[in-house]
């Protein structure tokens, strides 16, 4: 199984123990990624209202992937929307084609490659039967809340995979890691991360919203799939407290670290202490120092 | 009583948006809310309502969308993309709208208020320069603009703990391909 490796800029910074735990459960299930060179910003969501320049940034390094002719991986989920819309505009359009190499210039995208988000790789192609066989580390104990948000699964007509209103796909890895994966109401709700940098207050509320259930259900942390949800749950939880007078103290895992975990990675290896909410209380609930 | 006055529409405003890529399902719309129930913006701020700023659209009320704050108040979560019956594309549509407004600013033809657009401005021109975006300068000028330094200062705790995990990069590298991305940005924004 292999992977053209797209990171995304977070990976580099924010989400540096993203970028750590996905190479590191990677490696240790045997799937071969190789970062695509050169690659470029996506454009993230501050893009959008230029959906012609988010095609063409996109297909830049959907172009540079196809001439190593492996499918794309990312673990970011606006990489993987961004790069997926680029790849059915292609597809379905021979104008938007034509346009978007126009762009590009000396390098041309086909479309033949695509983008693959890791978690829809492990359940549709690896098999979660093959992750749980590699499984060292006891999660027994672990009472984990599945958070999606909204790129994973919305729009459904660019996601394309599990179902769009009630996903299933972390739930099922959470259970074939061995932990309990919580029912959680909040798992497609928006953590409000586009409007930080304009609405702090609304996107406060909303994370709020996300990260109160989460300590209601009893969940021991929140496992999420995309670096702009970590920016609102865990970089700014402190900031969420100190708004609304509350404690929350509720740990963010990406879900690579907490593979990781059940495959025997030291906590270490999957950048555990990079987490703004401490994860010691995680890590002494599975016996690990 | 706050009344409308339809000879101050622009007619052609919902062509203008149609035009645009992502903009072209707009008229499919026949106003049913069902893009706003389920709108988490919606459920906290009385000012955000997607099938309100439809209508305003296609009503032509182009004057009142770009001098209020509405179309930047969606969160971009696609929640009303997929409820929408009619294939609308809501979120796409006002993309599009946010775009003819971000392109007449750029033009010198309007001021827009709202710190959303700056934002989007900041971090797309970092690409244009660097070919990645550099998160923390573009933060940090977001911040110091529209939130004032003191803001910035109460930051300086997470700023540390940050540098110290190796999670800011305090210096903007350049990708090796910036022919090719100042390429694009010539293709796609022309003249401008």
């Amino acid at each position: 199984m292999k992977f053209s490796y797209y990171p995304g800029c977070v990976m580099h910074g924010t989400a540096v123990e993203y970028g750590m735990s996905t190479l590191a459960t990677c490696r240790t299930l045997g799937i071969d990624i190789v970062e695509i060179p050169d690659w470029n910003c996506c454009g993230a969501l501050e893009v959008y209202p230029d959906m012609y320049l988010e095609l063409a940034l996109s297909a830049r390094n959907a172009a540079i992937a196809e001439q190593t002719g492996f499918p794309m991986m990312t673990t970011c989920a606006i990489c993987f929307h961004n790069v997926s819309k680029a790849y059915f505009a292609v597809n379905e359009s021979e104008k938007a084609k034509d346009m978007i190499n126009e762009a590009l210039g000396d390098i041309t995208y086909e479309g033949k490659v695509g983008i693959r988000h890791l978690l829809d790789i492990l359940v549709s192609d690896y098999g979660l039967e093959n992750v749980s066989a590699k499984v060292k580390r006891s999660l027994s104990e672990l009472k984990v809340a599945p958070y999606y948000g909204c790129l994973l699964a919305r729009p459904k007509e660019i996601a394309r995979f599990d179902d769009p209103e009630n996903p299933q796909f972390l739930d099922r890895l959470i259970g074939a890691l061995g932990a309990v994966a919580v029912p959680f109401e909040h798992k497609m709700k928006c953590c409000g991360g586009s409007l930080l940098m304009s609405r702090e207050d609304l996107a406060h509320h909303l994370s709020r919203n996300i990260l109160e259930e989460a300590v209601n259900v009893g969940a021991d942390c929140l496992v999420i799939t995309c670096p702009m949800c970590n920016v609102l749950l865990d970089l700014q939880q402190k900031e969420i407290e100190k708004r609304y007078g509350i404690t929350l103290n509720m740990p963010v895992l990406y879900f690579t670290q907490l593979i990781g975990l059940a495959l025997g990675h030291k906590p270490k290896e999957l950048g555990l202490d990079k987490n703004v909410v401490s994860t010691a209380g995680v890590l002494k609930k599975l016996g690990v120092d | 009583m706050n009344t409308i006055k339809a000879a101050d529409f622009d007619p052609n405003f919902k062509f203008e948006i149609e035009k645009e890529l992502g903009g072209e399902h707009l008229t499919k719309c026949f106003n049913c809310t069902g893009c706003t129930v389920g709108c988490p913006i919606s459920e906290i701020e009385p000012a955000y309502n997607p099938r309100k700023a439809m209508r305003m659209a296609i009503l032509g009320m182009k004057k009142e969308l770009f001098e209020s704050e509405i179309m930047w108040l969606c969160v971009s979560c696609y929640t009303c993309y997929d409820q929408c019956p009619q294939d609308v594309r809501i979120t796409d549509v006002l993309n599009a709208m946010k775009n003819i407004a971000e392109r007449e600013e750029r033009m010198g033809h309007i001021k827009l208020e709202s710190a959303k657009p700056a934002f989007d401005k900041e971090f797309v021109d970092s690409i244009k320069r660097h070919g990645e975006v550099y998160e923390t300068g573009v933060v940090i000028a977001q911040i110091v603009k529209h939130q004032g330094i003191k803001r910035l200062l109460e930051y300086t705790p997470t700023g540390i703990f940050m540098l110290k995990k190796g999670k800011l990069s305090l210096i903007p590298k350049n990708i090796k391909g910036m022919k090719q991305i100042k390429n694009i940005f010539r293709v796609v924004r022309g003249k401008e």
